[in-house]
């Protein structure tokens, strides 16, 4: 009886143990993922913090697009000048350009109508949850502060507006913002194109009129104004083509309601330029 | 075994006895997860996946290579150490562990080939499961200590039913969180012991589901 | 002020044993390891300290072993060793359980003296100290966890037995009310450990100046973190 303990105690690891190990080694063989090694290497590299500032999901996707060549290393916001070109080496591309990105928020909630006192979690997702939210218009910044709170970075602060402010410095358009507001009025721009329509309102012109002084209500001046084509109203609502936009600020004097505006004016960017064009000079109105 | 006795067993292992809620296994990564909802599915997802897979193999080991031959009539090994022997009580923890590692590994390997998204969003989580009290315990559950010889597709049942309840118990925990990270806790309550009390009153809630299929 | 060395030695030995007990209590502390038996077999002080030494005995073997073979073991391959030192060493536990207690204990402790195998605590320290230190210090600091487990453990059992079933190791005490089965169920020992944790956090917040509330990090990283942290 002992013996049999022992044998078949033997026995039966032994078996085991070859069959899985067999097994695994099999499995790992015949499904083995073929890297590219210069993806770990990359991945030494780029930061790793996976903030999605490149606009992809993570640093090892960031490598891959590298290496595809659909991405440049001055993408990514987090590494200094000297690592992006170790990394541009490795991955046999160039440097590029960095196109720098900032959170926008797309709203300018102006004595906004409040449908009720909301009295809760100080918190835009929670507000949003009860009956589609305080504001009277559905797609209003509700001013509660939760992109604030979220931002790992400090870059957004809550003016005395209730409206948030975003630092183009301390901002890497990580996207945190962008996920957690219940509005989905925050986007990633870039920091050359500093005008928007700072509206996000789908209303009808007329409703929008009633809702807020500062709805977009799709009158097309704008886009009669522009001569690059670049503004069109879509759905009841302005759009810049931010590729054939130049910035000339035509739009900007168009609007009857002041509702395309230069952000580094509004939102105070700290260097502002020594040119004043008729365009900033109507937006800091 | 009829419908009845098949459903018996799924709702005994999602309700009555719920593994998280009632029987205390799988509290570890419960704690440690479920502080999001989509990490909560992701891993009551993989966890479920494993505990069946981990059933359906260890009675396969339980029944044809454990059991003497002289009870089941059918051991693998029997020719070579005889039909008297019982491995049960030496072997069992060392083996299902074994077979339990080797099947988290095979998961991730698969995984890593067929759908590296997700393989992605479970990252850490899918090695941890390896040690997660609940798919050693249901394997336990299932064979020795089982109230009856249980068959395969009862243990296979079982272990579905068992991660579809942890992963409901993970669910519900991860969305009270979530609520929770924003209300004013007293600070050395915060984070896990206001938690544990919220699970406590899940559990008390649970507790209503004893007796409804009858004694035992 | 200058110590002599073998003098610091003696310090450091017995900090090895002591941390384990209260200041890095495995069960009540920051992120809480080993809490499916913590929970499961507290129903009496009796299976608690039972479950607390057993899980004592399997920790101070493994980190025995771990920490004698531990250049031999493969970096890739180290945690299912780990697994399969523990699994044999809670095997042997079980079986002289099973020979020397009364079959009542045995019972009540059901499949959680196997679960011991995937007891987070035990894993967590091989690797995070076992394959680490030293052979002493490793058996120290087993003996050190092994004694803040049964700590805990006997903590929340007398709570549980004292309110649940109005007894202590067995011999009614009699209360001026009726026992609340709810305690030994499992509502009552989530409630236990949660206010026995708010309760940790609250003394060893008030011992740190400005201790905000701990963050709750990832379970196998705890006892690494920890580490990091004493250096």
């Amino acid at each position: 009886m002992e013996l049999g303990f022992i044998i078949g105690s033997i026995f039966v690891m032994l078996g085991l143990g070859a069959i899985f190990g067999a097994g695994l080694a099999v499995a790992s063989a015949k499904l083995k993922v073929d890297r590219d090694p210069r993806i770990d290497e990359l991945m030494d590299l780029l930061p790793g913090v996976n903030c999605g500032a490149c606009g992809l999901s993570g640093c090892e996707a960031m490598a891959k697009a590298l290496l595809a060549g659909n991405a440049e290393p001055s993408e990514c916001a987090l590494i200094p000048p000297d690592v992006a070109e170790r990394v541009a080496e490795v991955a046999g591309t160039d440097v590029g350009q960095r196109q720098k990105r900032v959170a926008v928020v797309l709203c300018r909630a102006k004595d906004v109508g409040r449908r009720h006192d909301y009295s809760g979690l100080s918190d835009c997702s929670a507000a949003a949850l009860l009956q589609g939210g305080p504001t009277d218009c559905v797609y209003a910044c509700i001013g509660l502060g939760t992109c604030a709170d979220v931002c790992p970075f400090e870059a957004i602060t809550m003016g005395e507006d209730e409206l948030p402010r975003v630092d183009p410095e301390k901002c890497v358009a990580c996207g945190k913002c962008v996920q957690v507001c219940p509005r989905n009025i925050i986007s990633l721009l870039s920091v050359e194109k500093y005008v928007h329509v700072l509206c996000s309102s789908h209303d009808k012109g007329g409703q929008v009129r009633k809702l807020c002084e500062a709805g977009c209500i799709a009158c097309k001046l704008c886009e009669k104004a522009c001569e690059f084509d670049a503004i069109k109203v879509e759905d009841c609502i302005a759009k810049i083509d931010y590729e054939k936009c130049t910035l000339c600020g035509k739009c900007v004097e168009a609007c009857p309601r002041g509702i395309i505006r230069d952000i580094r004016i509004d939102q105070h960017w700290p260097k502002a330029t020594d040119e004043v064009t008729a365009a900033e000079v109507k937006s800091g109105e | 075994m009829n419908i009845s006795g098949y459903a018996a067993i799924i709702f005994g292992s999602i309700f009555v006895n719920n593994f998280l809620l009632a029987r205390f296994l799988g509290l570890c990564p419960f704690i440690g997860v479920s502080k999001r909802t989509d990490e909560a599915v992701g891993m009551g997802m993989a966890v479920t996946f494993v505990m069946t897979l981990a059933s359906a193999v260890t009675w396969l080991l339980y029944n044809y290579l454990l059991l003497p031959g002289a009870e089941t009539g059918h051991n693998i090994m029997s020719f070579i150490m005889g039909n008297e022997v019982n491995l049960v009580p030496i072997l069992k923890n060392v083996s299902y562990i074994l077979v339990i590692a080797a099947l988290v590994q095979l998961v991730e390997i698969t995984m890593r080939k067929i759908s590296p998204a997700l393989y992605r969003a479970l990252g850490i989580y899918l090695p941890l499961i390896t040690t997660n009290c609940a798919v050693m315990g249901v394997a336990l559950l299932n064979t020795t200590d089982a109230p009856r010889r249980f068959s395969f597709v009862e243990a296979t049942l079982q272990g579905f039913a068992a991660g579809i309840g942890f992963m409901m118990a993970m669910l519900l925990m991860s969305a009270i969180r979530e609520r929770l990270a924003l209300a004013d806790v007293p600070r050395s309550m915060k984070g896990v012991p206001v938690a544990f009390i919220c699970t406590a009153l899940i559990a008390l809630s649970f507790l209503g589901f004893a007796g409804i299929l009858g004694a035992g | 002020m200058v110590r002599s060395g073998r003098r610091k030695k003696g310090v450091r030995l017995r900090e090895e044993l002591t941390k384990g007990i209260f200041k890095q209590n495995p069960v009540i502390s920051l992120t809480p390891l080993g809490l499916c038996p913590t929970l499961a077999v507290t129903t009496s002080l009796k299976n608690g300290i039972a479950m607390g030494l057993a899980a004592t005995a399997v920790l101070v073997s493994s980190n025995f072993i771990i920490s004698s073979f531990k250049r031999f073991i493969p970096r890739e391959v180290r945690i299912p060793c780990y697994i399969v030192v523990i699994a044999t060493f809670v095997t042997i536990v079980e079986l002289v359980m099973k020979a020397m207690l009364p079959p009542a204990l045995n019972q009540q402790l059901g499949i959680f003296v196997p679960l011991i195998v995937v007891n987070c605590i035990i894993l967590g320290r091989a690797e995070a100290f076992a394959s680490k230190n030293t052979v002493g210090a490793s058996l120290l600091d087993g003996i050190g966890m092994g004694a803040g487990f049964t700590l805990a453990l006997a903590v929340i059992s007398s709570i549980r037995e004292l309110l649940g079933s109005g007894a202590i190791w067995g011999y009614p005490i009699s209360l001026s009310y009726l026992p609340a089965a709810v305690m030994v169920m499992a509502p009552g020992a989530f409630l236990v450990l949660g206010l026995l944790l708010g309760a940790y956090n609250l003394v060893m917040g008030a011992r740190q100046a400005g201790g905000k509330a701990p963050e709750q990090i990832c379970l196998c990283c705890a006892p690494r973190r920890s580490e990091a942290e004493e250096r």
